[in-house]
């Protein structure tokens, strides 16, 4: 086993991966921006090297620093946790030729999975289903109108090399296809340093469910059972839950199957994921992607199996064999995951910063909270919006959702908007109590992100803000009017309302 | 003044309607069901008396002019009175200010000075946490002032775009 290892990478993923490898007695090195010089993952490993930069680009993406860091001091294997270079081909080169060992696969499947053409084709000769899909775009190549012949409306544009749902666009008239392909490859080139996109059918009512696989250098492969991620926004996913309310054994078996013969046509090697589109209609499911790294939902899977995925990366990048066999493989219960994200929910999830003036995680039977951020933290928009995963385990789903529910209620959050009042709405709907929704339930119920009206404001929250204004001896009109601070975020707000 | 607020939390008087001015009433501690355990500068924690009767805990903290208020589920931002609204000219719409919705860079921009637009053209976009943020138009009108460029470093509230009434400048 490794003696030290880095991780490269900030935020709660950082944090996690830091415990694990600390829990498994291996000295830990973690690399920061200047202003993550105070985030929790510096104050937690045993050594903490500063990159110099703000930006994504100078520090977290900058591979030359941190494999000379590593190197400096004397890690034997780096962790690239999720995003940044989780799935940089050339990183996993680098770390080999430096002589460091990259926890994750072999730099020719990241390649072959991060190209979607590439990997679909892995997919059909595995004989896995596919979406059909469109040849590669982008500026200046060919016309819009060539590559959507056979695909047909409503579509996807999609980045080559993409996740996350960047540089992702859903398409439903012609005459927004070229705008939407021009606008996708923008972000995609900013986010991936690739700008080729390509369009695919879009499956409406569909459900996006995967499957985690395991495999070991000596192509042992296993899967991990499911994991449903249909509430998205933006293409991104907010709610995950296993077991998925959408299969029963039949169609689990399949795609289990699938997914493994997937991971072994890609020659995979560590924890990956494969993601399907479940077409809720028809039962029928088409592979999207398999995600080379470890998911942000991992910690589901890890509630409902009692296993550790980091430790299992860390094993089989060390060369050991997999201890788990697929019969060893049993769910107990049911597992939630919610995003929590510094977003209005209440303005189309727009991003928000500021200082986190208030952050108490909340506690309690069956309760998680992967968390990259502490109180007094400065939330900035270098870097992703997500600030923590809470997760609720229970003896079934309406356990985890009660569990969920009174965790979000109590989870105080101030200084940034969040997106827990639309978790707390989106968990108590009908439709996710009862386990029938898909992909496009946050845009079907405009309720769930509709911005209370001034007469919706809590008024024990106002008068505890009147009295907290008051007795600051501030007060000199006698006349305090709580507004939102931006009229862009209506649910901030009073805008209506004046208290005196 | 009666606010909808103070309908919510108290029973409204009986002959008090809602357009009826209401003097400014001091609130007192007792009153209130506000139960302050812990607090230091800019800091309170306490339990409070939710309108159904039953008691919740909160979190209050003090961020400059800003009042952050945490009560189960919710947060709020209370601010003291905005500055008044500047002065209109008589007969016509305001010119607009179309602000920044979120910190980030700007990408694109899409209008000049003098374009005519329709209320949902796209304005400009911006970068933020490695996601575009398209802005949209309002409504439609005439580009008065682009502040903006290409590359610009942006917060949150800032001017991107000045929007006038199409016809403005001839009246």
């Amino acid at each position: 086993m490794f003696s030290k290892v880095m991780v490269a990478n900030r935020g709660e993923i950082a944090v996690r991966v830091l415990q694990t490898l600390q829990a498994m007695g291996i000295a830990t090195a973690a690399v920061y921006s200047d202003p993550d010089a105070n985030a929790p993952h510096v104050a937690l490993a045993d050594e903490a090297f500063a990159l110099g930069g703000s930006t994504a680009e100078e520090t977290y993406l900058d591979r030359a620093k941190i494999i000379e860091l590593a190197v400096a001091c004397g890690a034997e294997a780096v962790h690239p946790g999720y995003g940044f270079l989780a799935e940089n081909p050339a990183f996993s080169r680098d770390c080999a030729e430096a002589g460091l060992v990259f926890i994750g696969p072999s730099p020719e499947t990241i390649e072959l999975l991060g190209d979607k053409i590439r990997s679909k084709e892995a997919a059909v000769q595995a004989g896995v289903p596919v979406v059909p899909s469109s040849p590669m775009w982008q500026p200046g190549e060919s016309q819009p109108d060539d590559i959507s012949t056979g695909i047909g409306f409503p579509l996807l544009v999609k980045a080559a090399a993409g996740g996350g749902g960047r540089g992702m666009r859903i398409v439903e008239r012609v005459q927004d296809l070229e705008p939407a392909l021009e606008s996708a490859s923008r972000e995609a080139a900013s986010a991936f340093g690739d700008g080729r996109v390509f369009l695919e059918r879009y499956i409406p009512a569909a459900r996006h469910v995967e499957f985690q696989v395991l495999a070991d250098s000596a192509g042992n492969t296993i899967h991990l059972l499911e994991r449903e991620c249909s509430v998205q926004r933006r293409y991104q996913k907010v709610i995950e839950e296993t077991p998925s309310p959408a299969l029963n054994d039949d169609l689990r078996n399949r795609m289990a199957e699938s997914a493994v013969a997937m991971a072994k046509s890609a020659g995979y090697a560590n924890a990956g994921t494969v993601e399907f589109l479940v077409d809720a209609q028809t039962g029928e499911y088409y592979f999207l992607e398999m995600n080379a790294r470890i998911q942000v939902e991992h910690p589901i899977t890890e509630e409902t199996l009692r296993l550790d995925m980091v430790e299992l990366q860390t094993r089989i990048a060390a060369g050991e064999d997999l201890s788990l066999a697929q019969d060893d493989i049993q769910s107990s219960g049911h597992a939630l995951e919610c995003r929590i994200y510094a977003e209005d929910p209440y303005s189309n999830f727009a991003p928000d910063t500021g200082r986190l003036l208030a952050w108490r995680p909340p506690s309690g039977m069956g309760i998680r909270l992967d968390s990259g951020v502490v109180e007094g933290q400065e939330i900035t928009a270098y870097y992703d919006s997500m600030l923590a995963k809470l997760v609720a385990w229970g003896p079934d789903r309406q356990s985890a959702i009660g569990r969920m529910l009174g965790a979000l209620e109590s989870f105080p959050v101030l200084g940034v908007a969040t997106n827990i009042p639309f978790l707390l709405r989106a968990l108590a709907h009908p439709d996710f109590r009862s386990g029938y929704y898909d992909t496009g339930f946050i845009a079907k119920y405009p309720e769930l992100t509709a911005a209370p009206g001034p007469g919706d404001i809590n008024g024990a929250a106002a008068e505890i803000a009147e009295l907290f204004w008051q007795t600051n001896g501030n007060n000199t009109s006698g006349q305090v009017s709580a507004t939102p601070r931006e009229t862009q975020s209506p649910w901030r707000g009073l805008s209506k309302s004046t208290f005196p | 003044m009666t606010t909808r607020r103070l309908q919510q939390t108290h029973p409204p008087e009986p002959e008090a309607g809602p357009a009826q001015p209401e003097p400014a009433a001091p609130v007192a501690n007792g009153e209130t069901g506000i139960d302050i355990t812990a607090s230091s500068p800019g800091r309170w924690e306490g339990r409070v008396r939710l309108s159904d009767g039953r008691t919740a805990p909160f979190l209050a903290r003090r961020d400059g002019q800003q009042i952050h208020v945490w009560i189960p589920g919710q947060s709020y931002v209370f601010s003291p009175p905005a500055p008044t609204t500047r002065a209109r000219r008589s007969g016509q719409q305001a010119s607009d200010d179309i602000v920044c919705p979120v910190p980030g860079v700007v990408i694109a921009v899409h209008v000049s000075v003098d374009d005519q637009v329709v209320a949902g053209q796209d304005l400009v976009i911006i970068e933020s946490m490695k996601t575009e943020q398209i802005v949209k138009s309002p409504r439609g009108g005439v580009v008065e002032r682009v502040a903006v460029q290409k590359g610009d470093r942006v917060d949150r509230g800032m001017r991107l775009v000045v929007l006038v009434p199409v016809g403005w400048e001839e009246v």
